[in-house]
């Protein structure tokens, strides 16, 4: 399976798909024009990877610093994902921000509050 | 019979008919029950996915209604943190304005008082150039009645290059900016000290004669030495005056000069002495062994200072038309004290003039923003003329903007009234004004705004703050107008 990378844009995150050490990462702003379909190449990565070519475990890094709110709307999409996947699959989730940043602290917490089954930890810089 | 029959028929009809019916309904029950049946598992099957939507609903809008709170609050936070920075970065700009507007007044003020040939010039033009275009952009009369100043900005523009319009001038040579003699110039007075041992030199020999000499007519001798001592003296006030550069001076009074200057004397003493490496070169341009009969004044060799290096590709690249003397300097004594009018040579004139050459390449050198961007146009322009006869570019009227007009009666204005300039007696209100208007009569200046400058009254008010009183006369405008 193909690994996929988006290089960081004023206005979206890096994002680094990596299917051989199954590590996901997110960093960045994200304010993308259209937030489904920037995201769309890689909800179907995931798609695929979790059907067939997920690694025993999958590491998820997410180190968003500003968002927009269909920006969390599709966080919360890419939750119920791994969600359903974790059945099958031993997820870690990462969500990094900074000791300032209250907005991504609280974004954190509210993932941690919605998906009580998911294995997210909260991680300051 | 046929009655029986016909009733058993009926009857076994009815039975039959009966017995059909009878399974067809049972059939039918049946039927229906399994219908039933099977709509009760949809609609269970319908009740378990509506609720399951129901519940997907509701957390939808649960998250939704998080989402958007979570953005609201987000956004407001944004907004408050934008609000925040604004303050500063206004209040910050609002200081860096400051600063870079006291850098330039520093600035102008040093070049001020580098020397006294300038005064409070670059002080007080702008005070005239801000009174005349506020003028100018009030006026709805023609040929200003387009012209409007539509901010701050353009005022602070015209401001600015009015500050620093004469900046070049730090680097011209302070002995040229301030030559107010013909022969002035940086001087190693060795020469002066030399020409006094030559004269003591003299008196010993003068001595030793008239010791030798003692049995001659004496009222003979007398008489002929009154001739020659008052023929030296007049000389000499002849040339002192020319000196100072009062006065055109005509064809015949430089032939006098020359006569003059072709008396000799003879030098004892060696001229290479006592001269640093530079001039010393120059001086061995001639021979120099003594005892040599030297001229009372004259042009030598040592006496042109070569231009080193000057970059003419750039000169031309910055649209610079005044042509560029071959030589930087030229000392020359018959030269000087020959100069026609003023007391500068061709070659002076150029490094004066060269000013504004030095204030547009250092003015383009800044990086003004956008609104101040016509700063070294503005200040670049105010010795130019409308008839393409000014310097350095020659241009002519179309392109003169209105402010680098207004510059250019300012700088004038405030050279022509000023008294703190020790080379001249300051010029009366009426007496300026007079010059003024020759100019603008030449199109040198622009005449409309003369008259504007009249009719506004502005040279009133200007004079009354920054003239002496005794500067002050009465001006009859009416014959500008
Ligand atoms: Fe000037
Ligand atoms: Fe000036």
């Amino acid at each position: 399976m193909e690994n996929l990378n988006f290089e960081a844009t004023k206005y979206t995150p890096e994002i680094k798909l990596d299917a051989t050490s199954g590590i996901i990462s997110l960093v960045g702003k994200s304010y993308p024009e259209n937030t489904f379909e920037f995201y769309k190449p890689m909800m179907e990565w995931l798609e695929n990877y979790f059907e067939e070519n997920a690694q025993d475990v999958t590491t998820v890094n997410m180190e968003i610093i500003y968002f927009n709110s269909s920006s969390s709307k599709l966080f919360f999409d890419f939750f119920d994902l791994l969600d359903e996947a974790k059945d099958d699959n031993t997820i870690k989730i990462n969500w990094i921000y900074d000791e300032e940043n209250e907005s991504a602290e609280e974004a954190g917490e509210d993932f941690v509050e919605d998906f009580e089954d998911l294995d997210i930890e909260l991680v300051t810089k | 019979m046929s009655d029986d029959r016909e009733r058993r028929k009926a009857e076994r009809a009815e039975r039959r008919e009966k017995e059909r019916a009878s399974t067809t309904n049972d059939r039918r029950e049946e039927e229906s029950n399994q219908e039933e049946n099977k709509l009760v598992g949809e609609i269970d099957e319908l009740k378990i996915t509506f609720n399951m939507t129901i519940d997907k609903l509701a957390k939808d809008i649960k998250r939704q209604d998080k989402i958007m709170s979570r953005a609201d609050k987000r956004q407001r936070k944004e907004y408050d943190e934008l609000q925040d920075r604004l303050v500063e970065v206004t209040a910050l700009q609002e200081s860096q304005k400051k600063l870079m507007d006291s850098f330039i007044e520093l600035i102008a003020g040093a070049i001020d008082a580098k020397s006294k040939y300038t005064g409070g010039h670059c002080i007080r033009v702008p005070e005239l150039s801000m009174m005349l275009v506020k003028e100018a952009s009030n006026s709805d009369e023609e040929p200003f009645k387009e012209f409007k100043l539509e901010s701050e900005d353009e005022l602070r523009e015209l401001n600015i290059a009015s500050l620093l319009h004469d900046c070049g001038k730090v680097t011209t040579p302070e002995y040229i900016v301030d030559k107010a003699t013909k022969l002035e110039t940086i001087y190693n007075r060795i020469h002066e000290v030399r020409t006094r041992f030559e004269v003591i030199h003299r008196d010993l020999t003068i001595e030793a004669l008239e010791k030798k000499l003692a049995g001659e007519d004496v009222s003979t001798v007398d008489a002929w030495l009154e001739v020659e001592h008052k023929k030296l003296v007049e000389e000499y006030e002849i040339l002192a005056i020319a000196n100072v550069g009062g006065e055109y001076m005509k064809d015949e009074s430089k032939e006098k000069i020359r006569e003059i200057a072709s008396r000799t004397w003879v030098r004892n003493f060696d001229d290479t002495l006592g001269l640093a490496h530079e001039e010393k070169q120059r001086v061995l341009l001639e021979k120099s062994e003594t005892p040599a009969v030297e001229q009372l004044l004259s042009d030598k060799k040592r006496h042109i200072i070569e231009r080193e290096y000057f970059d003419y590709e750039e000169y031309e690249r910055f649209g610079f038309k005044t042509k560029v003397p071959e030589n930087l300097y030229d000392l020359g004594e018959l030269t000087n004290i020959c100069i026609s009018a003023g007391t500068l040579t061709y070659e002076d004139r150029f490094k004066i003039q060269e000013h504004v050459v030095m204030s547009i390449k250092m003015l383009e050198q800044l990086p003004f923003p956008e609104n101040l961007k016509n700063v070294p146009l503005y200040a670049g322009s105010h010795h130019e003329t409308l008839i393409g006869t000014g310097y350095p570019r020659q241009l002519s009227a179309e392109d003169m903007s209105i402010p680098a007009r207004v510059m250019a009666i300012a700088d004038v204005f405030e050279a022509l009234t000023a008294s703190d300039r020790p080379y001249k007696e300051p010029k009366t209100l009426s007496a300026s004004v007079k010059i003024l208007s020759f100019m603008a009569k030449d199109k040198h200046l622009d005449p409309d705004l003369f008259k504007l400058f009249l009719s506004s009254g502005i040279y009133k008010e200007y004079a009354k703050d920054r003239l002496k009183p005794e500067q002050i006369d009465e001006v009859d405008i009416s014959q500008y107008l």
